[in-house]
């Protein structure tokens, strides 16, 4: 454990710390803007600059290690002339639209900008050529506010093993970018909207649907439900300034009816839902499989994940047989609303406005995928993230924290805590289990608290298995059978995972994936800025809402059950068919 | 012809025996050495090949064509040595075979005209050892390259290739080799110059099965060439390098990281690495030692920041080429994150020798801190561009001037760049540096990579700055904040400064953003991106601030301050190409009515003027510069009667009183051009006559006293007063003026006393200064003259005064100069009629003592020779005394001319202010206003700017004059500053005329000797029209900013 001594004070830190990491632990706060945890320095930005005694020039704390007995000053002039300068030079260079940016409440260079008390530009000069893609349903990029930090360069490329964005040409004409300066709906981006996430400016941000929204609204002639995501209820807290892993279910519910819109309804119910299609469609594999002996892809992969299911498709078409034939509870929402609900309240298809309220921008894509229409209509209008939410709440004039909690509408709005944790990685898994082993033993799921540990958690990948033990006799074959289980987050993760079963070293009979890390609660929608703490926050009050609720299991969810009984009639049977499953198909990669 | 494989020690020995063997029994035979580097292959050397192979078959004679690698002189190629009797021929032609294989290979005559010509002597130098080139080098990198036939691992194996290896595998562990490589001193020549040795035990130490060992090949800097030509000349060697220092590290696969733009080094490298191979010494138990190395050659596509090596590794990976911050360093992680050795081509190439001949032979060579040799690529404003090879530590001038054979074409040496984009300049007064680390950082540049750009006097240095930061900005990788957009706000502040949009505190803003660049950014490049501005501003401020506030560009480079660069190098800014192209079309009055809107004193000019204008001529890149002081002399031959400028009348400023002190062309041209802003100033000169220097000590045989006189009575008929005998500090005082509420005051004085020889038995009679011996004759009419006459100097004051000693009557007139004859800063002209008339000059001869007879007369000069040493302060060398001769020179009158000055003494005092001097103790004046620390006081000439020169003078008097309205008024009226537009017919499609540049033509030396009448004679009106036709007309279709103007 090295002694330093940091601005004259002697501190004790962990041996292979950085610089950064030292002063964060003692209180001292060193702006960065390229600094992405966990992983290498990118050393872009040189904003974290501090003078370590003795080096030549001034040092990145982010990519310097600890040494023993370095002196370290972190806010002396020559340092805060430095970073005044980087900052100016960054703002000479960037779009200073901050007036109305997107990003004005919560931009990370204006922060730094003013926390070193900039006054003026000292060096101005030609901005670079401003390009706005706007080509995906998802993401929009702007350029001229790009100050090449090349946070998202790491999260698209490292984080999710995408790699559609890059840094291109050279010197002041550097773009960050897909290749050749396309754009990115020309590329293979999945449109998870990680970079959206973690850009620090305006220069990434999720395509605004909320003038549509407002207009569908307005529209006297439409009926608007709307949906809302399980992971949108322990993020949504932090656009009002709750600490990270706020619920905010009841008050999300009032304000959304203040919002204006006719019917409040739960993603979570066809998360439910989904659990008893893919946990039958499971089943289903395995029977075929085990007992036919027919040739079945396995492992089956949960297919909840927009992004996921993309990457699939650009990147392992072989694995797309794999896949859950499922649709996303999304799009399973939106083809119930519009045909179960809509007969329900005697509402055409067509005059009926369904909008989703997601933690993600890959969503965006999905309900705009063509093959989304079971309904006859597009089945999904409207996606909003999290982030856009919390803006429109905000500019409807409505105090969010002095809301009383409200419930959600029925028949779509009942759920089962199997549903809540849908948000989070390992939780799709969960909820599967909880079904399927009841059907198969007819006995509840066996761990504690209905929970599985090793699925848990932000370990990049993990796994379980199980012996089925008791199996009644219509799923008897499986008595005694190790069903394995694993669950990757981050395309990175799943990347590896695939990999290493396309290697045949690993086998498995269910994958969960998801495309975030953590899972839905880090989408690409969620408020900023989301590092593991923060996911760490919000996947326990994802737990803390599934412990809360009565029932705890999908197949246990009555709304679900009447569905069934008034109008599916039975998994994977031929409404289902038709309405919850949809195909894949493989996507040129540029 | 399959290669044998070298399995052992004992095989190599017997390679290199057979090779040998193979030399010694054709030793006797012709062979010719033909340089194949690209350079010679650019300027046909495969040509030259083709046609000496053919003369030979022809001839059927038994002598053999070998293409080497360069051989170093490349702007002299293509280059050939023949053998045995190594003949150097250079800037051969393919025609030239045939005299090559008649004269010198059948009838063994060398061909004298295709070898190179000494400097000095400019006799044929015919053995390639008995070049300056080659004598003052030492060879170590570069020890085969030209030698030996690089597609022949024999021959390398023949001059001890792989010995090195050998003993290394054999008989060393790897630690003792990397002992060696430290103690050798080397440091990585790449640029950064860190300890090789110590890198390799970095990389050795460091945990990790899996190491690589990498050369970096990818040589970006504008200008250098080195690596190339070694992979060119000597592949093996970087090989050979490599697998030792595989071998110590423990590494067991390497690459080459070569530029992609070198096709004829990666194919030669890659010949190299499959004979190699197929010897054996490349592959799996290299010499039966046990140990495994290969290597692989990877292309890079020329990007800068590969050179860095944490980039150069990403891009070795397929990934875009980008430096990562470091630690951890490469020694750690590397390669796909693999411990990895990083060093240059030099590097590696010096390794075989340090190992085969020892560390301590190799420290040997070099300076105290910095061991070895180091290659440099000369390229630029030099004679003999190309690759050479000196000890580190060899002085800048030794390189440049002995080695590199001077600045082409008769220019001034004005700075190198070292070090490429991430180096800086070295001005003349830093020549005598030793070139090693530690100076060079001190002094603002780097050792770097070895490129060397030699810049005379036409590069601004203001652009060449700016081209160095735009190659970095394109460069950039983008990254980091500082280096890509840093460096793009300096470029734009320097793009602004080129192109006369600077602002006061650009300077100021370049320092202190290059500073924080260099503290901030990412990697090497970025840090080192501001040293060429800030060498540049180091060095050069004056012309940042010229640029800035005068939008002047002394070199006449940047296009938009310069409309032809002979007005700019004009120092009153004459628009010469519209006066020589109305001579052109004989509108005789009208050019002249032209040269006088910006210089009064055209036909005192037409005699004395030193024309810079005909140094910055362009015409000169083509055959030879205009005569354009030919030109004006015709065209101030025809005037008749005087014209009289534009002046504008002015009641408020014919009211304004001002007072000019002095007569000289600074204090007449500063009236001439109030006078034509409506000012009725007063001149008050001391002396009896108007005039200055030009009545005083210019001979009349050089400026007849009635041309002066005509142009001075044209300023007095402007409204100009002038009162001579009025002595400031005798008849008048500055504080008088100022309470005589003089509304100006104008100090144009000039530098009118003599430096003192300084030497024993000065104070003999007959011991005089030559301003005071020329005023006397020019104003009194008569001085003493002796017979026998020494002048000591080597300035016009020296010249004028020994030529008017002669035609006075002395019998001998020597001048003594201590420098060489092209040093002397009198007009070469001058020294050239001064000699014709039969003046001895002894140059590099300097007065100890002047000896005197018993009555106290001059009776000799002791004197003693000098030698050139090191390079002084000025950039030239400076005499020394080293073993001098002494010998005495008999002399009844010495005239010391060895410099002049001001001597201010109380001259300027004043109550209430006191004007500042400069360093030089000459009167400080701003250069755009000419005005002093003392408002409404303003100075200039030489009295401002220490002895210049006529047109200097005139243009400070402009300057003035300019600065004093604007001081009264507020605003500038400098009318003629305008440019005219001159409308003369000019064809730019049409081919430049064939005529020769004309001299300008003298008077018999037997008819001009004994008196004072003029030497110069005018053309006639053919003659000035040819001339005038020469023009090039820089100035068409341009329009620049004003002068002094934005």
């Amino acid at each position: 454990m090295p002694k330093i001594f940091i601005n004259n004070k002697e501190i004790t830190v962990d041996a292979g710390a950085t610089v950064l990491d030292a002063a964060n632990q003692v209180g001292i706060h060193i702006p960065t803007l390229c600094h992405y945890e966990g992983k290498a320095p990118i050393g872009a930005c040189r904003v974290c600059l501090v003078e370590v005694e003795g080096a030549k020039t001034l040092l990145a704390s982010c990519s310097t290690p600890v040494a023993e007995g370095m002196k370290i000053h972190t806010n002396n002039h020559r340092v805060r002339e430095a970073r005044r300068t980087v900052v100016e030079l960054l703002l000479s260079e960037h779009e200073s639209s901050c007036q109305y940016c997107t990003r004005s409440n919560d931009c990370e260079l204006k922060a730094i900008a003013s926390h070193l008390g900039i006054e003026d530009i000292h060096y101005k000069g030609e901005k670079p050529e401003a390009h706005i893609d706007d080509s995906t349903p998802a993401l929009v990029r702007d350029s001229s506010k790009c100050i090449k930090c090349r946070r998202c360069v790491t999260v698209c490329g490292e984080v999710q093993g995408v790699g559609a964005l890059f840094p291109q040409k050279r010197g002041y004409k550097t773009m960050i970018g897909p290749a050749f300066a396309m754009d990115l709906a020309h590329v293979a981006c999945v449109q998870c909207g990680q970079c959206a996430a973690i850009c620090p400016v305006g220069a990434i941000r999720e395509k605004n649907d909320i003038d549509k929204v407002w207009a569908a609204l307005e529209d006297k002639t439409k009926h608007v439900v709307v949906q809302t995501a399980p992971a949108i209820r322990a993020a949504l807290g932090e656009c009002f300034g709750y600490p990270p892993g706020t619920l905010v279910t009841g008050k999300m519910v009032t304000a959304l009816r203040r919002v204006g819109f006719h019917a409040v309804f739960d993603t979570n119910f066809t998360a439910d839902l989904t659990i008893i299609e893919e946990g039958t469609e499971l089943l289903m594999r395995l029977k075929n499989a085990l007992v036919e002996k027919q040739s079945v892809a396995l492992p089956m992969f949960t297919s909840c994940s927009p992004g996921w299911i993309k990457f699939a498709e650009y990147y392992y078409p072989e694995f797309l047989p794999n896949l859950s034939s499922c649709k996303s509870p999304q799009q399973m929402f939106g083809a119930v609303a519009k045909t179960y609900y809509a007969a329900k309240k005697n509402i055409k298809p067509e005059d009926m406005v369904v909008v989703s309220i997601m933690p993600c921008t890959a969503k965006k894509f999905e309900a705009e995928r063509p093959e989304m229409n079971s309904s006859g209509v597009q089945d999904v209008d409207f996606v909003l993230t999290t982030r856009e939410l919390g803006f429109m709440i905000e500019s409807a004039g409505i105090d969010f924290k002095t809301l009383e909690d409200g419930e959600m509408d029925s028949p779509l709005g009942i759920s089962t805590g199997a549903a809540d944790i849908f948000a989070n990685t390992g939780g799709v898994m969960e909820a599967a289990l909880r079904t399927v082993y009841e059907i198969v033993t007819g006995r509840e799921f066996p761990a504690a608290d209905l929970r599985l540990a090793p699925v848990e958690g932000l370990k990049g990948i993990k796994d379980a298995s199980l012996v089925i033990k008791g199996a009644v006799p219509e799923w008897s074959f499986l008595e005694n059978v190790e069903v394995r289980v694993a669950v990757a987050h981050g395309l990175s993760n799943a990347k590896r995972l695939l990999e290493s079963i396309k290697e045949g070293k690993a086998q498995y009979h269910f994958i969960e994936i998801m495309t975030c890390p953590g899972g839905c609660i880090g989408g690409g929608g969620q408020p900023r800025y989301t590092n593991d703490s923060v996911r760490m926050a919000r996947i326990n009050a994802i737990y803390k809402e599934d412990a809360g609720k009565k029932l705890r299991k999908s197949h246990a969810n009555p709304q679900v059950k009447a569905l069934y009984d008034d109008f599916l009639k039975k998994p994977l049977g031929e409404k289902s068919h038709h309405l919850l499953h949809t195909h894949y198909k493989e996507r040129e990669k540029v | 012809m399959a290669l044998s494989r070298i399995a052992s020690l004992q095989d190599l020995d017997k390679v290199k025996k057979e090779v040998l063997a193979e030399q010694t029994k054709n030793a006797s035979k012709k062979q010719i050495l033909l340089c194949s580097g690209a350079g010679c292959i650019a300027s046909g050397s495969l040509r030259l090949k083709k046609a000496l192979e053919e003369k030979i078959k022809e001839e059927k004679l038994d002598v053999e064509v070998v293409g080497t690698g360069c051989l170093g002189p490349c702007a002299q190629g293509p280059v050939i040595v023949i053998n045995p009797d190594q003949t150097f021929y250079e800037d051969l032609k393919p025609e030239d075979a045939r005299d090559i294989v008649d004269e010198h290979l059948r009838k063994g005559k060398p061909v004298e005209r295709l070898a190179p010509r000494d400097i000095k002597d400019n006799k044929p130098v015919l053995k390639q050892g008995d070049m300056d080139f080659f004598k003052k080098q030492i060879k170590i990198v570069l020890r085969n390259c030209g030698r030996i036939d690089p597609l022949k691992i024999g021959d390398y194996i023949a001059q001890d290739g792989y010995q090195a290896l050998a003993k290394a595998l054999t008989s060393m562990t790897p630690e003792e080799v990397i002992k060696q490589v430290k103690k050798s001193g080397l440091r990585g020549r790449g640029g950064a110059g860190f300890s090789t040795g110590l890198k390799w035990e970095l990389t050795r130490v460091a945990p990790g099965d899996v190491k690589y060992a990498i050369c970096n090949a990818d040589e970006g800097d504008p200008g250098a060439f080195m690596d190339r030509s070694v992979l060119e000349g000597d592949p093996h060697s970087v090989l050979e390098g490599m697998v030792i220092a595989a071998y110590a590290i423990g590494a067991s696969r390497g690459f080459v990281y070569v530029r992609a733009e070198y096709p004829l080094a990666v194919s030669r490298l890659t010949k190299a690495i499959e004979h190699a191979r197929e010897s054996g010494l490349l592959g799996t138990n290299i010499l039966g030692s046990g140990f495994n190395f290969d290597l692989e050659i990877r292309m890079g596509s020329g990007a800068f920041v590969c050179g860095e090596e944490t980039a150069l590794m990403r891009s070795i990976e397929g990934k875009r080429g980008e430096p990562r911050p470091r630690p951890p360093f490469p020694a750690q992680k590397g390669l796909w994150d693999k411990p990895s050795l990083l060093n240059n081509v030099e590097t590696y190439a010096n390794i075989p020798v340090i190992l085969f001949k020892g560390a301590d032979w190799y420290a040997s060579y070099g300076t105290a801190a910095s061991k070895g040799t180091k290659v440099f690529a000369l390229a630029g404003a030099i004679k003999n561009t190309g690759l050479v090879e000196v000890p580190i530590g060899t002085p800048l001038g030794e390189l440049i001037y002995d080695i590199g054979g001077g600045i082409k074409g008769g220019k001034k040496y004005k700075a190198a760049q070292i070090g490429g984009p991430s180096g800086g300049c070295i001005p003349k007064e830093y020549l005598n540096v030793p070139l090693d680390y530690k100076t060079l950082e001190e002094l603002g540049a780097i050792m770097g990579s070895g490129g060397l750009i030699v810049m005379d006097e036409d590069s601004c240095m203001v652009d060449v700055a700016r081209f160095f930061l735009d190659f970095v900005q394109d460069e950039s990788c983008g990254k980091c904040v500082p280096c890509r957009v840093g460096t793009k706000r300096m470029l734009e502040i320097l793009e602004r400064i080129c192109a006369g949009q600077g602002e006061e505190g650009d300077v100021e803003k370049l320092v202190r953003l290059g500073l924080q660049i260099k503290e901030t950014s990412l990697c090497g490049l970025g840090q080192t991106a501001p040293n060429p501005v800030l060498s540049t501003i180091r060095h050069f401020r004056k012309e940042y601030d010229q640029h800035i506030r005068e939008g002047h560009c002394e070199a006449g480079v940047c296009p938009s301050l310069v409309r032809a660069s002979c007005q700019t190098a004009c120092p009153a800014g004459v628009d010469v190409p519209g006066f020589v192209s109305l001579v052109g079309e004989k509108r005789y009055a009208e050019a002249l009515k032209l040269h006088r809107e910006r210089n009064p004193f055209a036909a005192v000019c037409a005699r004395v003027c030193f024309h810079t204008c005909e140094d910055k001529c362009r015409r000169a890149t083509l055959d030879d510069s205009v005569s354009i002081r030919g030109i004006k002399r015709f065209m101030v031959d025809q005037e008749v009667v005087i014209q009289v400028p534009e002046v504008r009348h002015n009641e408020q400023n014919a009211a304004r009183k001002i007072a000019i002190v002095g007569a000289g062309p600074a204090g007449l041209s500063c009236a001439y051009f109030l006078a034509r802003l409506g000012y009725r100033p007063t001149v008050f000169e001391a002396e009896p006559r108007p005039g200055g220097m030009l009545v005083q000590t210019i001979p009349a045989y050089r400026l007849p006293r009635e041309t002066l006189a005509r142009e001075i009575r044209m300023i007095e008929q402007l409204g100009v007063t002038i009162e001579t005998n009025k002595r400031l500090g005798k008849d008048f005082t500055l504080q008088e003026f100022r309470d005589k509420k003089y509304d100006a005051i104008f100090v144009g004085i000039g530098a009118p006393e003599s430096f003192g020889l300084g030497l024993m038995g000065e104070d003999a009679d007959g011991v005089v200064m030559a301003l005071p011996f020329l005023r006397e004759y020019n104003i009194r009419g008569s001085v003493p003259v002796g017979k026998k006459v020494v002048v000591v100097g080597g300035g016009n004051a020296a010249i004028d005064a020994a030529r008017t000693a002669l035609r006075l009557g002395a019998e001998i007139v020597t001048v003594l100069y201590r420098r060489s004859q092209e040093e002397m800063p009198a007009y070469a002209e001058e020294v050239r009629e001064a000699i014709y008339e039969g003046i001895k000059l002894m140059p590099l001869t300097h007065p100890v003592e002047i000896l005197k007879t018993a009555g106290g007369k001059v009776s000799g000069v002791r004197c003693m020779t000098m030698k050139l040493g090191d390079y002084d302060r000025s950039g030239r060398r400076s005499p020394t005394a080293d073993g001098a001769d002494q010998f005495t020179l008999e002399a009844d009158q010495v005239i010391g001319a060895i410099g002049q000055t001001l001597q201010a003494g109380k001259l300027f005092e004043l109550k209430d202010a006191e004007i500042k001097m400069t360093q030089n103790k000459f009167i400080y004046a701003d250069s755009v206003t000419g005005q002093t620390s003392v408002p409404g006081i303003f100075a200039g000439g030489d009295a401002a700017s220490g002895p210049w020169s006529v047109v200097a003078a005139i243009g400070a008097g402009e300057r003035a004059a300019v600065g004093i309205d604007q001081f009264l008024t507020g605003e500038e009226h400098a009318f003629w500053r305008e440019e005219k537009v001159v409308d003369t017919d000019f064809d730019p499609d049409v081919d430049p005329v064939p005529y020769p540049r004309e001299s300008v033509r003298s008077i018999a030396v037997e008819k001009r000797k004994h008196n004072f009448d003029e030497v110069e004679l005018s053309w006639n009106e053919n003659v000035a029209q040819r001339q005038a036709k020469r023009c090039l007309r820089c100035d068409y279709g341009k329009t620049v900013t004003r002068r002094g103007h934005k």
